[in-house]
Formats: C-alpha cells, structure tokens, sequence
C-alpha cells in the first residue's frame, strides 16, 4: 500500500511531513531529530512508553510546542511556525474535551460556525455526521448526559465534521473499559476505511497499535526506535526494545560464531545455530537471539531441532493456548506457548523437558544496551 | 465527626463558644433592626412602641434617598468596569507564559494590602490636580482599584477549575482567541463571574473611608452620608439606613454561597 503511495508525487500523496524536527528543553532532549512522513488517509499509530517522545512529536504537529530545529510540512503547507489555529487538524483527547455549557449538537456545530458556514449547511452536517455515528438521537442533550463511549464518539463526531487535514488521537480509549474500548477500536477503524481520512493515534497499548493501524512508529527515549507495518514490526523487530515492547519474546544473549554449516550464538544455555541471511553480524561480535514464545514448542531429547533444557516452573492455560514457564541451567525463565487443545497432556510442575524452535524462527538482534541476559 | 478527637472538650462546649462569639460579632449590627422600628424622637432599644416612621423619614428626604441612588449607581458602574478589566486580565494571568506574570499579579491584589486610609489620602491629593474631586466618575475609578482583587481572585479560581483542553481543542478546531474566550472560557466562568461580581457590588457599596475623601455634597454615597448624619445630626434615622444596608449585604451575601455551592459539586 506505502509502495503504490510513494509511486505518486511526493506533493499530492503526502499530508504531514517532518524533516529533523527536534526538542529540546534546556538541556533535556525531549524529542532527538525525527523524519516522519504520514501519506494521506494513512492510519498511523506512535507506539512507546511514556516519556518515549511521543506525546511531544503529537504537540509539535498540532502546534502547542515548537520545534526546537527542523521543519513540519501539513498538506503541502509549511506548518513549522503557523499557529494551531491554522494549521486545520483535529483531535480527540482521552477526556473527551467537549463543551459541557453546549448541548451535543452545538459541539459539533462549533467548528463548523468556526468556519463561518450558513445556518442551513451547519444543520445539514451535524445531522449528518450524528447518523454516521448513529447518535442522533442525543442531538439535544448535554455531554455529561452520556456514557464515556457516547462521549468520545461525539468528540470523534466533531472532528470528522469539518473535514480536517489530519485527525489527531491523543490515548483516546484510555478512559473507558476493556469491551468498550475494543468496540470503539472497530468502530474508529470504520469511519478511517468509509472516510479515508488521515490519522496520527498515540497509545502505550499495543494491541490497539497492532489491531488499528496501517503502519506502527515506535518510539524510545525520543527517538523513533522502528516503524513499519503491524506484522513487521512483530515479525521483523530491529531492537531488543522493539522485540520485547511488541508481543512477548525470548532474548537469548551470547557471542556470535562461525561453525561448521553456518553462523551461530554461543549463549550460558548452549549454542545454536542461527539463520545466515538476513543479518550483518561478525563472528565475536554480541548479539541477541529472540524466539518468540509461540515459535517454541516441547520437544523430545533426540530432537534435530536446537533447544534448551530446564524445569517447568508453571503451565497457564490462557483459553485458546496454553503457556509454560521454563527454568534454564542459568536461572533464566523462558516462555513456551502452544496450542491448547482438549486432551493435551498437560507437563508436572518441575519435571525437565527441552523448549526447540526452527532455525527459521530465531532472529538475531543488536544486544540492548543494558539488556545483558535478561529475559523478556 | 464521630473519629475526631475530642481534647477532653465537649463538643456542645465548643459549639457554645462558637454561638457566643457569631451573638458578640453580631448583635451590635442586628440590635439596630428592632430600634428602627422604633419611635423617630429617639434611639432605644428595646424600643418602646412600633411605627415606621423612621423608614417614612428616609425615604421623603431626597438627601437620605438621593445618596442611597448614588451608592446604587455607583456600586454598578463600579461592578461593571471592574468585570470588563479584571475577567480578561484574570484570563491572561492564569493563561499566557508572560514574564513578569507574578508581579502583574501581585500589582492587581496590592489594593487589598493597602491600607485604605492611605489609599484615600493618595486618591484626594491626586484627584485634586485632576478635577476628579465630587465626581461620581472619581469615586467609581476609586472602587474599582478596590473591587478588582476580588473579581480577579474568584475568576482565576474559577479558572483553574475550567479544563484546558477545550481551549485547547477549540484552538485544534480553528478558533480564534477572541471567540475562544467569548464562547468556550466565559461560560465555565459564570458563576465565578456572578461571584466575583457581587462582592465588587458589596465592596463598593459599603465603602465609606475613601468615599470620605473623594465625595462632596453632590455625589455622597449612603455610607458618607450615615457618617457625617452620626457626626452632625445623630438621627435616628441612620438605624433605618442600617437595617436597609444589612438586608441588601445580606441577600449580596446569601447570593454568593448559593452561587458557590454548584461550583463546588462540579469540581
């Protein structure tokens, strides 16, 4: 989908565009110089803990901060300088932030006599966009008459109203429960297909991250750490961090080699062939192994595969798939994660088993900075 | 109440001192109420027959009630004018990152740490070389440095209630700050406003020292005049003009704590 974009002229697929766009406080860096280009009617979603730069990236391209260098680039416009109000965006914050002095029509109405637009017009587009969000019914009450998943869609309401450049989501399901919130993510993702507006979502959730956006940017300590589609990123992680903030992983740290047949890690459990392709590492050099839970299965003791012994520590049966924490030689714990299935002979807590993975499903990474032997 | 340690004191034994001490503070005003009604050829209490002719009196001396109308004008335009400078300057002290925003502030509040006796002195000397002596324009200028630190403090209280993100979300949206302020920030602030309003109404109607200084005969207010009547005259009637001016406080007063009281369930 990116590559059929960027076949067109930069000018017309592109909606915001950021060129070493840096901030900085003092001496604190609140945001490293990022490149970030967000093509139009694209969802993309800035994925990071807190205080990663994410929430500061979200600010600079609504305005509320300026960049400290570099330059912000909206819809073919030269937005580094211009004042929020200009910049012709819209946003749904967590809290919701409608009017509560304004009944839910003239929320949404609000914009719109922004805009300077006739009575007739305003009443025809908010009736609208209340029957896209099937909430017309509530035109004439007030906002904190509303459940929280009410709200947000009105907010949400509000925003694709008046047809804005970019619609921007600061955590905006953070506030509401867990059925909610996955029934607001359907429900967001709809109007994105129906309306192919452009969106920039800000979340610390993952799974969010994972279910709604067409390309994830994840960020770290104020830089972007890797971005790419959902499945790269989970398939195909540059980092230890990445690896370990999406999906849950196995990180094996040891030195690189070259053996017989292929390159290899010498790890504290043993030593295991990796995949030749698809990394630059020299033999001697550290580097870190992930395995990804769901890639490891019990294996018996004259398996071909390479694999690890230790003691299970537990087994959870998780509904659909069932996990077991395994105790290495080295203390470490590594997660194996099957299939559940009825009859599935379930292993004794403490008996020794041996987890193996395919070649194919070990990744080698750049070890985490301070990251040595820990397992994620 | 039932976890609070009581010191080994009654609770009832507090609450007697409470009520002493509310009689003490407030009998000298309330004891005026029954002697206005009282008999006009004297001032005492108990009073020994009831008639009204103390209010009858106020009221056909175009004296007494041509500075009741003073007061009253003057209260309102004082209220007015202070609404239109203290509201917008509350907002853009409590809003902007503008330097110096602490001492502006502390400018605004310095009127209240003043002592108004100094304040009058200054504003006679000054209005003196202005013309503005006896005018009803002078005294309002005069009660409206007075009124102003308690509209701002109520309007920024109220502002730091109001949530930013709308402002914020309104800016997203495309508004400009004037439409931001008229209708996304005034009215969060209603009743803060309403507040801050009414005591700037009570400031100005109950002041008597600077009023002292900058009024003359054309434009006392009632407090001057209810002065200068114990002074030179000691009529009776001034215990009508107090019964009059506790009702109005009173009612000014009851206004603000029905006022507060949402302001408070909302936050």
């Amino acid at each position: 989908m990116l590559n059929a974009r960027s076949q067109l002229s930069p000018a017309a697929s592109t909606m915001v565009e950021l060129a070493g766009v840096s901030k900085n406080y003092g001496p604190v860096n609140a945001l490293l110089p990022v490149d970030l280009t967000i093509a139009k009617g694209e969802f993309v979603t800035l994925l990071g803990p807190s205080g990663s730069g994410k929430s500061t990236l979200l600010n600079l391209i609504a305005g509320m901060i300026t960049p400290s260098a570099g330059r912000i680039v909206i819809d073919g416009r030269d937005a580094t300088a211009m004042p929020t109000n200009k910049r012709g965006l819209g946003m749904v914050f967590q809290n919701y932030a409608l009017m509560p002095h304004m009944t839910v029509f003239e929320n949404i109405a609000f914009p719109l006599q922004v805009r300077h637009m006739s009575r007739a017009e305003i009443r025809e587009r908010v009736e609208k966009v209340l029957d896209l969000i099937q909430l017309r019914h509530v035109a004439d009450r007030r906002p904190k008459a509303l459940s929280g998943g009410q709200q947000q869609r009105i907010s949400l309401a509000r925003c694709i109203v008046y047809n804005p450049a970019l619609i921007l989501m600061d955590e905006p399901l953070g506030a509401l429960d867990k059925n909610l919130r996955e029934q607001m993510q359907l429900e967001i993702k709809r109007l994105h297909a129906e309306l192919g507006i452009t969106m920039l979502y800000v979340t610390h959730d993952q799974d969010e991250a994972l279910t709604m956006s067409d390309r994830i940017v994840l960020m770290n300590s104020g830089r972007i750490e890797q971005q790419g589609p959902p499945e790269q990123l989970y398939f195909e992680p540059t980092t230890v961090f990445a690896a370990q903030f999406i999906g849950s992983s196995n990180i094996l740290v040891g030195d690189v080699m070259d053996q017989a047949g292929g390159t290899a890690i010498r790890t504290s459990v043993g030593t295991f062939p990796v995949r030749t392709a698809a990394h630059d590492f020299a033999a001697g050099q550290r580097a870190a192994l992930l395995v990804r839970p769901e890639n490891l299965r019990l294996v018996d003791e004259g398996t071909a595969l390479p694999n690890i012994a230790g003691q299970i520590e537990d087994s959870i049966v998780m509904g659909g798939v069932i996990r077991h924490f395994v105790r290495c030689a080295d203390k470490s714990v590594i997660i194996v994660q099957e299939l559940n299935q009825p009859g599935l002979p379930r292993p004794q807590r403490g008996s020794l088993v041996r987890a193996g993975w395919s070649t194919a499903h070990g990744r080698l990474l750049p070890p985490a900075p301070s990251a040595e032997g820990t397992q994620g | 109440m039932t976890g609070a340690p009581s010191f080994g004191i009654d609770r009832r034994g507090v609450s007697v001192v409470a009520w002493s001490c509310y009689l003490f503070l407030l009998l000298p005003s309330l004891i005026v109420i029954p002697i206005s009604f009282g008999n006009p050829g004297e001032i005492q209490f108990p009073p020994r027959q009831f008639s009204l002719a103390l209010y009858r009196q106020f009221f056909s001396d175009p004296a007494w009630w041509g500075s009741l109308l003073e007061s009253l004008g003057v209260a309102l335009a004082t209220t007015i004018a202070s609404l239109c400078l203290a509201v917008p300057a509350a907002y853009a002290l409590s809003r902007s990152r503008l330097a110096g925003r602490a001492l502006l502030r502390g400018l605004f509040m310095m009127p209240m740490l003043v002592p108004v006796v100094v304040l009058g002195l200054g504003l006679y000397l000054q209005y003196s070389d202005w013309g503005l002596l006896d005018t009803s324009a002078g005294l309002v200028l005069a009660h409206v440095t007075l009124a102003v630190p308690f509209i701002m403090v109520s309007v920024m209280s109220g502002l730091a209630h109001a949530d930013v993100a709308l402002e914020t979300v309104a800016l997203i949206m495309g508004a400009s700050r004037l439409r931001i302020f008229f209708r996304v920030v005034l009215p969060q602030l209603s009743s803060a406003i309403a507040v801050g309003a009414l005591f700037a109404f009570l400031t100005s109607l109950d002041e008597v020292v600077v009023a002292y200084f900058v009024t003359g005969t054309s434009t006392m207010t009632l407090p001057v005049k209810m002065y200068s009547a114990i002074r030179w005259e000691l009529s009776p009637v001034i215990a009508a003009v107090s019964t009059l001016l506790t009702v109005v406080s009173l009612s000014i007063a009851l206004g603000i704590i029905a006022l507060q009281r949402p302001t408070e369930a909302n936050s």
